[in-house]
């Protein structure tokens, strides 16, 4: 199967070379594979591809007319992680919600990284998320993300970089848990002799962090999801995390506050809830204090957390570090909060809030990626290279209106994997990698993460909505 | 059975409560494990809440301190130290390290690694009365060797000593230990180092954790930071030896840092300007994690 294979000039996560010599911890793979014939792959592939439908793990692309249902592309060959690099990624992802963490709790009380002049305020201030509502607050032991989702890719030497920190509502989780129960069936006996290290604690590492933020002791806390209903893009991922933990799922109808605590209906009247997974953004959860148009959300919420008497995971204000420009200073954080490098660096990025930066970037729109710094899931950028002259005019024109809304970056050739297309030839498509870490009485990173994978040949862009798929992700113990 | 290596993470938390608010708050923590040979800190995280510039340095016994100030009003400060690390056996125990004899104890002297560790420091004094129970331990075991000698005065320590809380305070004094024989790690391993220094046996103070891998969590002082002794023994280096579980130090145990005493250790320090303390809560948790790479050697 991989006698035609191309390396070309990419990291390629399973070959050093183009003479088809895989990494050592990829070589039991190698080996299955190579002794599938196109029409065994295609039947497993009709399988696998059967089982996701059977369970219903589909999200929805918005703005397109046809169909919005999708399942989300799996690709059967699992991306390796050796253990060693694991580690790496796991001490590096630790240090990085723990500099977050501090810097959330630090912008909302005595800002001494802004006073130290590490961060410029205007900078945390202006972030369309910075919530002043959250100024001096105390939330649930101090912990601000307590479910993060950070952006891996590597670049052409290999090396990991964080991409983004996704401190709101991550998703994809369901999607790592399911490929896993898929991979299981699809490939069971390669899967049981490479030793890989199991996921399928999540739900329960979710439910404790959950636990964890109880405002009511000596009782087993209530915690409910709440989602913003059928229609998000994430549904099937509410229903899925909610069934596994054996809590209830809500939309903000089935809440409501009374004399600042927060209850939930039911059919044997109403209990008291103690910590929501809200799966809805800061703006809908309370139509009194934010969006007053939001149908989503629950009169009140916010007056009953910030009397302490129920908790939100994640907290109110974390979109902050989400922010485009956030980010750029988070290994200044790491250094000021830490005293330590980072473990895991950043793609280099410019500051078109900058001057000098927004001069570079205008004159090398072609070579860079521009993003919004508040914007997700690949909607609003520039991919320099791939761009027009128009979308170029276009970016620069916005850039100049609005040059804190804007950062850029050079374009990282992410690594590669092998990924059946076409055919079931197995080809080299760009991959990155989104791991997930819970904050609660300890920090807890499941091992591995969701692979997402460009289908689409030399595309850059993983994301679900723009065509992407994922794969099942292997930490090995050893 | 304990295999030779494991991997082990710590999270250990420290929680002050003042009644009013303090202010001026100048810190120095000793909470990042040691690197040696037996021991590699994979990671380590020291935070502190409320959020500030945390510095760090290395003290004349080459253990990390990690220093911050907090000269803003607060009512509650919050230090989480996380690490994982990787430890060995550093002794075999099949092989135990007999055969440095008291008679050779002189050379230790002369030697600038043991020379601190022989004198008196802060809460360690060499008394007549030490000597002389040092010297009725060592007559008791009939011992000419050093290891065999450490080992007695240990087992003294383990089976004549009570092991109770709230009976000494930080610190209290390594004779007044010995007269009472009553307290808890600290006092125990001080009250050893004491024993130990007067009959020229090179003994340092120990903080840290261990990993109490017995069925029924039997050991004493997994709860908290744990302090023990390292005694010198020529060829082999520092031997580390537990009063309170009486124990040869294996790779259950995560050295913080070493010193001559509790003073030079300490694992948290700091003053402030305020109100007196109205709580503090100390909570350290040591989990086994599964083995590394480095474990496949």
């Amino acid at each position: 199967m991989f006698e035609h294979y191309q390396k070309e000039d990419f990291f390629d996560e399973m070959f050093a070379s183009d003479k088809g010599d895989a990494f050592d911890f990829y070589q039991p793979l190698k080996d299955r594979f190579g002794r599938l014939s196109p029409e065994e792959i295609a039947e497993k592939q009709r399988r696998v591809d059967h089982g996701f439908l059977e369970q219903g793990v589909t999200f929805t692309v918005y703005g397109e007319d046809s169909g919005t249902e999708r399942i989300f592309p799996f690709d059967m060959i699992p991306r390796i992680i050796p253990d060693r690099e694991w580690q790496t990624i796991e001490q590096g992802l630790t240090q990085r919600i723990i500099a977050l963490n501090l810097f959330l709790h630090d912008i909302y009380h005595d800002e001494r990284i802004i006073k130290d002049g590490v961060i410029p305020e205007d900078v945390v201030k202006s972030a369309l998320h910075y919530r002043p509502e959250m100024v001096g607050v105390d939330v649930a032991k101090d912990i601000y993300i307590h479910i993060c989702g950070s952006d891996l890719i590597r670049d052409g030497e290999g090396k990991y970089l964080v991409l983004e920190d996704n401190g709101r509502c991550p998703s994809g989780v369901s999607y790592l848990l399911e490929n896993r129960e898929m991979m299981k069936r699809a490939f069971p006996g390669v899967y049981r002799q490479s030793g890989v290290r199991p996921v399928d604690s999540y739900p329960e590492l979710l439910l404790k962090t959950l636990q964890h933020l109880s405002p009511r002791s000596g009782m087993t806390p209530v915690c409910v999801l709440l989602t913003p209903g059928v229609y998000n893009s994430a549904y099937f991922e509410h229903t899925f995390l909610a069934r596994k933990m054996g809590i209830e799922i809500v939309e903000g109808r089935d809440l409501i506050v009374i004399d600042g605590f927060v209850y939930m209906r039911t059919t044997l009247g109403l209990v008291q809830v103690d910590v929501i997974y809200r799966r809805l953004d800061d703006d809908f959860l309370d139509p009194r204090v934010f969006r007053e148009d939001s149908t989503l959300g629950v009169p009140g919420l916010m007056e009953a957390y910030l009397r302490g008497n129920v908790s939100l995971a994640n907290a109110v204000g974390t979109g902050v570090a989400d922010d485009k420009v956030t980010y750029a200073y988070v290994p200044d954080m790491i250094r000021y909060y830490l005293d330590q490098d980072p473990i895991l660096e950043n793609v280099p990025t410019y500051l078109a809030w900058r001057d000098e930066d927004k001069s570079y970037i205008l004159d090398n729109l072609e070579n860079l990626v521009v993003k919004a710094a508040n914007e997700s899931g690949g909607y609003g950028m520039l991919m320099g290279p791939a761009s027009t002259e128009e979308e170029r005019s276009e970016f620069a024109d916005r850039i100049r209106e609005n040059p804190r809304n804007y950062i850029a970056q050079p374009v990282v050739s992410l690594s590669r994997h092998p990924t059946l297309c076409e055919d079931f030839a197995i080809e080299g498509r760009h991959v990155d990698l989104r791991p997930f870490v819970l904050y609660g009485e300890d920090i807890e990173i499941i091992p591995g993460g969701l692979t997402r994978v460009a289908l689409k040949k030399g595309s850059l862009i993983v994301n679900s909505s723009q065509g992407g798929g994922s794969k099942d992700t292997w930490v090995l113990f050893q | 059975m304990m295999s030779d290596s494991m991997r082990l993470r710590i999270h250990h938390r420290t929680e002050y409560s003042y009644s009013s608010p303090v202010r001026d708050s100048v810190n120095e923590v000793r909470l990042r494990p040691a690197e040696s040979r037996w021991q590699a800190c994979e990671a380590s995280f020291v935070t502190v809440l409320p959020a500030c510039r945390i510095s760090h340095y290395q003290d004349l016994n080459f253990n990390t301190v990690h220093h911050f100030e907090i000269a803003r009003p607060h009512q509650k400060l919050v230090i989480d130290s996380r690490s994982t690390v990787m430890t060995r056996e550093k002794v075999d125990f099949e092989k135990l390290p007999y055969g440095f004899l008291h008679k050779d104890l002189a050379k230790c002297q002369r030697l600038g690694e043991c020379h601190p560790f022989l004198q008196d420091s802060t809460y360690v004094e060499r008394t007549p009365e030490v000597w002389r129970l040092a010297l009725d331990i060592q007559h008791d075991t009939d011992s000419e060797d050093v290891f065999e000698t450490s080992y007695a005065i240990m087992e003294h320590i383990f089976r004549n000593y009570t092991y109770r809380a709230g009976a000494t305070t930080v610190s209290t004094h390594a004779n007044e230990v010995i007269a009472n024989k009553t307290g808890v790690c600290q006092d125990f391993a001080h009250a050893m180092v004491a024993i130990c220094r007067s009959i020229g046996i090179p003994a340092r103070y120990v903080s840290g954790y261990f990993f109490d891998a017995t069925r029924d969590h039997s050991l004493r002082g997994s709860e908290a930071s744990h302090a023990w002794v390292e005694v010198y023994i020529d060829g082999s280096g520092w031997i580390g030896l537990d009063p309170t579980n009486n124990k040869v130090v294996d790779a259950t145990y995560i050295v913080l840092a070493t010193g001559r005493d509790y003073r030079e250790v300490a694992p948290v320090i700091g003053s402030y300007f305020g109100a007196a303390l109205s709580s503090l809560n100390v909570t350290v948790r040591v989990e086994r994690l599964p083995d590394g790479p480095a474990a496949s050697k």
